[in-house]
């Protein structure tokens, strides 16, 4: 049965309003994107379709899939919403109604990615996810790619480091850690491997532990007990927008922003553009986030391009993610030269490169392992440098040197 | 199962086994797995609103934390699953079982409270619940994928059979309701819903009938929860524990109509594609160059607001009373002959009621001081006084809804303090109020069943003695109306017919008379006077002097919670200080 014959079964109204997206004429390829486009993650999203649409815009200005006779990219944008059920009853109506999608990208927050790609996985799509949650790739999945270093080896990655740059800055060892975050499992599986042998192994002792349940409504108390516990530096793994001006805010009245105690965030909110706007620039000035990838000195042209296109204030993770994934979808498509879900899934399950869409991140290789992890991802740490975040680590990559702000 | 109701039971069954195969039929031929998955989740959502409606809408005890169950249901058979492997076909009855575990344990403390309190109390089980299995680490808990033999894990790779099994889960909920609906139980709940205190005064246990209908919508409730994990094949304790799964069978069941088979199933038939299929296409919706993200979440709150602004008592029961007049009553059947009496009785002037020394004080007043009176078998014992004398105060110490300070109260020698409401009703005293508590949807006949159900009597008893006691007040004509249309006076016998149901061996009447014209009044005391002639023992509270002095064999008069006379009627009205208790010293100084 044809796809019109499908929904005309139900008599549908709102058929029209789909025919947009599903007149495919001529030779097109297929992918989807399903981020969140409403919703608090709503602007992460967006962030992800500008670069989206401008990936899939120079990959057919380029000529298109040149192994299938210059075949365009067709995007179609699906809209994740802010909740599990969500994800994935969109999941469920983009498989239904797209039954030829060569493979696609989302969902940005963990627990929408991890409900989406049920779907997804048991219809055999390709799917690659910037979500970090370990969760998603320990399912025994086949078809579902994660690109970011997966929390639990941020966790790991991130205490070494971090000891490392203090250590370079000021000579000595940080001694006491704190930590503030919310009961997200995403925080809870970040901080895990360190609660069990991470601190012990950097022979740091924890003398603060505050999990609160996001939104936060006052970050008083919570900061007030910071003060007083001293730490050589704070792990900041709100996971929020909202959150993390809240804190910063907080940190900053009561003397301890970024300049006076070495703050240390993860994950990509702590850089979308609007932070700046929320809060005073230097409430921010000195703040390390770790995440899975920002463009470094190598993308300068790439990056001007998009906040030329976009006149955000600059590319960041969430974008170049995006960016990645479309050409990473391409590369797989290019290779196989086919739309076949099936057979772009097994290029990506293959594929082992150093160049081309490899080069999105800073360690410069593309390749997945069994359970759909990227080899050799790793952690990349991004600094408020004059009120812009810039690439400070790993050095290879990093358009600036990491600056550690002195303890008082 | 109720006699009267065989009809309308074989009517709902028809409908309901034929709803479902014209769905099932439909569902078949839909290949689009996404307006497959719509189609799944209707029954679901339709059978958790069931549930609630089990509690809420016949129980009256409004919840706002339906989610505890659900939730229990999901989470159940979800970490059965994953923790010990066990296929949904055995972890939904199993999270059913702790679901129902669960309702004895969030109701034993929650029935305590009443009405708001009630509804707001629950609201906060789900909440607690979800803190904690975000506080164990359970925040996101995804059902593993079974590649091999996926039926018997309830995982269909074909999401028809899905609809198969929501269907038949609401189908068995819609059955459950039905069976409720046509027994005793649910005409115990709707008397609970209508009035809990009227309800124990005519002799219903209401705490048992309030927690048998919490376990078994908890338990359906569970089984939608844990389906609907199936399906979703993620649980978050949002998905399930959270408010707005709480609002989800509020709005379904309000939307389609509150304590009814169909209101529910309505809500959910509707509401459920609506919101989904706003959520498919009001994405795609461009104006101006914009597209709004989120719009749905407008819409869908547009409509439903329309839609109960123009039904406000929800679709079905708008509909029904447009388009369904009901129909033409069959008539009552003939009087049976009355049961024989108990030999325990007392003999007819013996007394039957002996109340001693009886005292109630609020704080520093003494509503009720030191009273004592004796009703004796077959007469007719007026208790007058002004307002405020205490007159209602004494009759709730004698029904058990206060409790006495000092003093006896016997029915034929056995105490009737210290009892449950139901408890003193079971021994033989029947009870009316002063504003009349009917169940104005239910017709007049089924009003008067639940007096007999109070009194503990069977099915067909219960028929039989409702059916007798609408003749004893000469209603017998009107036994199929509902009583929402019934006159001042007929609500009145009524009561009285409810309360004679369930075979008192004493009535005691509150304000019987109170609201009525005089010839309305007289027709009343005419009933009355035909139950004393039958035998019957009654002891009835009155303002109006006049009335009382055409009935009653003799008078109590209270007044500041004291006895204040005591005897033949005509020997009380001529006392002074009854006169001065009435009317004051003035009118006595310048009559006298």
């Amino acid at each position: 049965m044809s796809r019109i014959g499908r929904r005309s079964a139900l008599g549908m109204a709102g058929a029209a309003a789909l025919a947009g997206k599903t007149g495919a004429q001529g030779a097109e390829v297929k992918i989807a994107m399903l981020v969140p486009l409403s919703g608090v993650n709503a602007r992460n999203g967006q962030l992800e379709q500008m670069a989206a649409r401008m990936a899939v815009e120079e990959v057919n200005a380029a000529g298109g899939i040149k192994s299938m006779g210059g075949a365009k990219l067709k995007l179609l944008e699906f809209d994740a919403g802010d909740s599990p059920e969500k994800a994935k009853d969109a999941a469920q109506r983009m498989i239904a109604s797209e039954p030829d999608l060569a493979g696609g990208f989302g969902c940005w927050h963990s627990g929408l990615t991890l409900a989406a790609t049920e779907v997804t996985e048991r219809a055999e799509l390709p799917w690659l996810t910037l979500s970090y949650s370990d969760l998603i790739t320990n399912r025994g999945f086949k078809n579902v790619f994660q690109s970011s270093p997966p929390a639990d080896q941020q966790a790991k990655e991130v205490l070494p480091i971090i000891m490392e740059l203090a250590t370079k800055a000021t000579g000595k060892k940080p001694a006491k850690a704190a930590i503030v975050g919310d009961n997200n499992p995403a925080v809870a599986s970040f901080l895990k491997p360190m609660r069990d042998y991470g601190f012990k192994d950097a022979g740091l002792t924890l003398v603060a532990d505050e999990i609160f349940t996001a939104p936060l409504a006052d970050a008083t108390t919570i900061v007030q007990k910071l003060r007083s516990a001293k730490p050589d530096f704070l792990l900041a793994l709100s996971t929020n927008v909202g959150d993390d001006k809240l804190l910063v805010e907080k940190l900053a009245e009561f003397g301890l922003s970024g300049k006076k105690l070495p703050v240390i965030g993860n994950g990509g909110h702590w850089l979308v553009p609007e932070i700046v706007k929320l809060t005073a620039p230097e409430n921010l000035e000195g703040l390390l986030i770790s995440l899975a990838n920002w463009p470094g000195k190598a993308h300068a042209a790439l990056e001007k391009r998009f906040t030329d296109r976009t006149k955000e204030p600059w590319f960041g993770h969430d974008s170049i993610f995006a960016y990645a994934h479309v050409m990473i979808l391409k590369e797989a498509i290019e290779r196989g030269a086919s739309a076949d879900r099936r057979k772009v899934a097994a290029t990506l399950r293959s594929i082992d490169i150093t160049d081309g869409p490899a080069l999105l991140f800073p360690d410069g290789r593309l390749a997945y392992d069994e359970k759909g992890r990227r080899k050799g991802a790793k952690i990349s740490i991004v600094q408020y440098q004059n009120g812009k975040p810039v690439l400070v680590y790993p050095e290879a990559a990093a358009s600036a040197k990491p600056v550690w702000p002195k303890t008082a | 199962m109720r006699k009267g109701t065989a009809e309308k039971f074989r009517r709902d069954l028809t409908i309901l086994l034929g709803l479902s195969i014209v769905y099932l039929g439909f569902a078949w031929f839909v290949t689009n797995s996404y307006y497959q998955l719509i189609l799944t989740l209707v029954p679901i959502w339709a059978a958790f609103s069931v549930s609630w409606n089990i509690l809420s809408g016949y129980a009256g005890q409004l919840s706002f934390g339906h989610a505890s169950f659900f939730g229990i249901g999901g989470y159940t058979m979800t970490l059965a699953l994953v923790w010990w492997d066990i296929t949904p076909w055995l972890g939904i009855p199993l999270g059913m079982i702790v679901a129902g575990a669960a309702a004895v344990v969030i109701g034993v403390p929650t029935f305590r409270l009443r009405g708001h309190y009630f509804a707001l109390s629950m609201l906060a089980y789900p909440l607690a619940i979800l803190y904690f299995l975000q506080y164990f680490g359970l925040a996101e808990v995804t059902l593993p994928m079974h590649r091999e033999n996926p039926a018997a894990y309830l995982e269909f790779t074909d999401p028809r059979y899905n609809t198969l099994v929501a269907v038949g889960l609401l189908a068995i909920a819609v059955f459950v309701c039905i069976l409720i609906e046509n027994s005793r139980f649910g005409l115990a709940l709707l008397a609970i819903r209508q009035n809990e205190l009227a309800a124990e005064a005519a002799g219903i246990d209401s705490k048992t009938w309030k927690m048998r209908a919490l376990v078994v919508s908890g338990m359906i409730a569970a089984a939608a929860g844990g389906f609907y994990a199936c399906v979703q094949l993620v649980v978050t304790p949002d998905s399930t524990f959270g408010m707005l799964v709480s609002a989800q069978p509020v709005v379904m069941t309000l939307f389609g109509g509150v304590a009814s088979l169909w209101g529910p199933v309505i809500g959910a038939a509707f509401l459920v594609p609506l919101s989904k299929f706003l959520d498919a296409f009001a994405s795609d919706i461009t104006l101006w160059g914009m597209q709004f993200h989120g719009i749905q979440g407008v819409v869908y709150g547009g409509v439903v607001i329309a839609i109960i602004l123009s039904a406000p008592d929800g679709v079905f029961w708008t509909v029904r009373d447009r388009f369904f007049k009901p129909k033409a009553a069959a008539p009552l059947p003939p009087m049976k002959p009355a049961p024989i009496v108990a030999a325990s009785d007392v003999a007819p002037g013996a007394p039957l009621m002996v109340v001693d020394g009886l005292s109630k004080s609020f704080g520093g007043l003494r509503a009720v001081n030191n009273v004592g009176f004796t009703i004796a078998k077959g007469e007719i014992l007026g208790i007058i006084g002004p307002n405020g004398a205490g007159k209602t105060t004494l009759f709730n110490l004698l029904n058990g809804v206060l409790p006495a300070d000092e003093g006896t109260a016997t029915l034929a020698g056995q105490t009737m303090l210290g009892k449950k409401v139901h408890e003193v009703c079971r021994m033989g005293v029947g009870r009316t109020f002063q504003v009349v508590r009917s169940f104005p949807r239910l017709p007049l006949i089924d009003n008067v069943i639940v007096g007999a159900y109070g009194a503990g009597l069977t099915d067909q008893e219960a028929e039989d003695e409702a059916v007798r006691a609408l003749h004893r007040v000469g209603l017998a004509d009107q036994a199929s109306l509902a009583a929402g249309q019934l006159t001042n006076k007929q609500l009145r016998l009524m009561e009285l017919a409810r309360a004679l149901a369930g075979r008192p061996r004493v009535l005691l009447l509150d304000e019987t008379l109170a609201g009525l014209g005089r010839e309305e009044c007289d027709d009343v005391l005419d009933v009355l006077n035909r139950l004393r002639d039958e035998g019957m023992t009654i002891g009835i509270i009155e303002h109006t002097m006049h009335a009382m002095l055409r009935i009653a064999d003799r008078f109590v008069v209270l007044n500041y919670g004291a006895v204040l006379a005591e005897g033949p009627p005509r020997e009380v009205v001529e006392n002074r200080t009854v006169i001065e208790a009435y009317l004051g010293k003035k009118w006595l100084a310048k009559h006298a």
